[in-house]
């Protein structure tokens, strides 16, 4: 396996070791390691040194992080300065965390997540949510690929290159078709899980709904929908046992 | 319904464990979905459409969640397995509200478990500092394979307290039906709610609302005309 599939592979474990103080840096420097092989047998102290680097803080999205890695293994091949390679790193947290998580966060993974669930509250079955995945899975490795690829390519040039690239406009796009299939799926879904109720039972869920949504608003911060939805069975089930 | 019995208690687990690595630690597949990890527990324990109906509820309440960065956020993906396991041979709907209760304890306890686990990483990198300084590649493998099991465990530990629940649910007595429709009733309207709270406040951000009121409206109409 080369050195760029073997980042590759480790890039889908970047969080695995996530923590409070170094966020994703560990698993930068785990996927760094490859690329920096060349450099261990040429220079082992340059390469120790990239290592411990490597190492550092550094938070993004996940799936663009390769652009980091594929960008500071360049320069670090390419002999820079250490403390540019550190400052490439801390400049490239902002932007590819703000693009990666529109991407997907607010894009692409909520996006499909509620085309499977309109599917299924159509009629669909299991193979809904399982082509959602197959999907997601096909687009998150090619765009991690991608952005490893520009990185190790562009070097300290990775932030303009991708500023150029299909990637800001797509975020607008993403965020669009999110916004209409999460709004589609929301009453659909409704629809199928109540589909059994009677009507007046219906229109008591939409009337709970509201009165959940004003709480949170409310609340906001203090207590999440989850909260909301336990401290209201158990004061129906406490409701309950008490008037039985 | 035969899925819970011990070969398939093990697979659920199994397959627990995966979908909790899957929300951050690797391979980040959405697997995590709700409706993902309902709809292959479903068919683990062989009542598919359970798993849809539970998997899409908790699906609706993960709607509302942006996992980003350091934020702290519950974990339905191993939840929503547990929470099959409740409903899963049960008249359709019938343990709705109770699955989805197990889900939603599940899930919380997964956020204060992940925030274990980072901190427990945390002092693991600490501890590793001199060798992280000189370094040493060894070093960071460790931490990386250290982190990875850590997630494992919490995973699951979480999919195990889920069956737990679900196993004690599964031998209570049953509920009264008005109960068991009350709770169901609130467990859609919750989910309704923090799907909505999450559409409009992610579309705010991007000024999107439009479009999430389009979607609304569509998918209002499609309902009236099915």
């Amino acid at each position: 396996m080369t050195g760029r599939l073997r980042a590759l592979w480790r890039l889908t474990a970047l969080q695995a070791s996530w923590n409070y103080e170094r966020m994703q840096g560990l698993g930068v420097a785990w996927a760094t390691l490859p690329l920096l092989a060349p450099l261990a047998a040429r220079d082992p102290a340059r390469y120790r040194a990239a290592v411990a680097r490597s190492t550092g803080f550094f938070n993004a999205n996940p799936y663009l992080a390769g652009a980091a890695v594929g960008a500071g293994a360049h320069e670090e091949l390419a002999g820079a300065p250490g403390a540019a390679v550190e400052r490439l790193r801390t400049a490239l947290c902002g932007p590819l965390g703000a693009l990666g998580d529109q991407l997907f966060w607010m894009g692409t993974v909520p996006g499909l997540a509620a085309a499977a669930l309109g599917a299924v509250a159509l009629g669909a079955g299991w193979w809904a949510p399982l082509t959602a995945v197959a999907l997601h899975a096909m687009f998150r490795f090619r765009v991690s690929a991608w952005a490893l690829d520009v990185g190790l390519h562009h070097g300290a040039g990775v932030g303009a290159r991708i500023q150029q690239s299909w990637l800001p406009r797509s975020v607008e796009w993403a965020g669009r078709g999110a916004a209409v299939l999460v709004g589609l799926a929301i009453p659909l879904a409704a629809g199928w899980l109540l589909a059994d109720a009677p009507t007046q039972r219906r229109w008591l869920a939409v009337a709970l709904a509201l009165v959940f949504y004003r709480l949170m608003g409310r609340l906001a911060g203090r207590l999440s929908a989850v909260e909301l939805t336990l401290a209201a069975m158990l004061l129906t089930f406490l409701w309950h046992w008490s008037t039985a | 319904m035969t899925g819970l019995e011990p070969v398939g208690l093990g697979l659920v687990l199994l397959w627990g464990t995966l979908v909790g690595v899957d929300l951050a630690s690797w391979p980040q597949m959405m697997l995590a979905r709700p409706l993902v990890a309902g709809a292959v527990t479903g068919l683990l324990v062989g009542d598919p459409a359970a798993g849809l109906l539970v998997g899409g509820v908790l699906e609706l309440f993960a709607l509302d969640v942006l996992p980003i960065g350091a934020s702290r956020y519950p974990d339905f993906g191993a939840g929503s397995v547990g929470a099959v396991a409740v409903a899963a041979g049960a008249p359709l709907g019938g343990r709705l509200g109770l699955a989805v209760a197990v889900g939603l304890v599940a899930a919380l306890a997964a956020r204060h478990a992940t925030e274990w686990v980072r901190r427990a990483n945390a002092d693991a990198a600490r501890r590793a500092e001199t060798a992280l300084a000189a370094g040493d590649p060894a070093a960071v493998g460790r931490l990386q394979r250290s982190g990875l099991a850590r997630d494992a465990a919490r995973a699951a530990g979480v999919t195990g307290l889920a069956m737990g629940l679900a196993l004690g649910v599964r031998s209570a007595p049953p509920l009264d039906p008005a109960l068991a429709q009350a709770l169901a009733l609130i467990a859609v309207a919750g989910g309704v709610a923090a799907a909505i709270h999450g559409a409009i406040r992610t579309a705010s951000q991007g000024g999107r609302l439009a479009w999430v009121a389009a979607g609304l409206a569509a998918g209002g109409l499609l309902l009236v005309w099915r």
